[in-house]
């Protein structure tokens, strides 16, 4: 279980200019659909954009506060 | 390659054209993120194999380490890694997907028991 602020805090110790959406997929704040934009997307594959945000939440998900996370990123627009 | 999880990782990948590695298997997957993958595959048409390794450590950690991609499901489609179905659905979406797998199949006889265009 983890909230919104501290997620989106994780988020933007590495991006941070990044718009952060959260949506909780089951109430239970441990499933959730994740919306990120952000400009360091720039140039990045979506494999690659994964990989970016997967790690700025690793200690979330190595201590199961995140459970399953569906990732959507964009660019911040302009 | 001495490491016999990584061999046994690099043979099923070459044998199976598309292969998912998840959480339980197509007829009972065990998390939603792979039952949502056998479902996005199941409407391809095209075959498929999915490989649990829910209970693996070892070889979920060889595959992380592989592919820099810590979470499951894990999709290979000839050989090459496609992320999950966060990366598939938007390839699906603009087409580019369905290239791929053309693609992927054109050396074999198969074709997709559903055509999507």
């Amino acid at each position: 279980m983890i909230d919104e602020a501290t997620m989106v805090a994780l988020i933007r110790e590495t991006l941070p200019d990044a718009q952060v959406q959260i949506w909780d997929r089951t109430g239970t704040m441990d499933h959730f659909d994740v919306l990120i934009r952000s400009n360091a997307f720039a140039g990045k594959s979506l494999l690659d954009r994964h990989r970016l945000v997967e790690k700025t939440l690793k200690p979330a998900r190595d201590d199961g506060r995140i459970h399953a996370l569906a990732i959507r990123t964009d660019l911040l627009e302009t | 390659m001495s490491d016999p999880i990584r061999s046994e990782i690099e043979r099923e990948i070459a044998d199976n054209t598309i292969l998912v590695y998840g959480k339980g298997t197509k007829d009972a997957p065990l998390c939603g993120f792979t039952m949502e993958t056998i479902q996005f595959f199941n409407h391809f048409g095209y075959p498929f194999e999915v490989v649990n390794v829910l209970e693996n450590m070892p070889k979920r950690a060889a595959l992380a380490e592989m592919t820099d991609w810590p979470t499951l499901p894990k999709v290979f489609i000839k050989g090459q890694f496609f992320g999950d179905t966060d990366i598939l659905g938007p390839m699906a979406q603009n087409g580019e997907l369905q290239t791929v797998l053309e693609q992927a199949f054109v050396d074999t006889n198969v074709k997709p028991t559903i055509q999507l265009h």
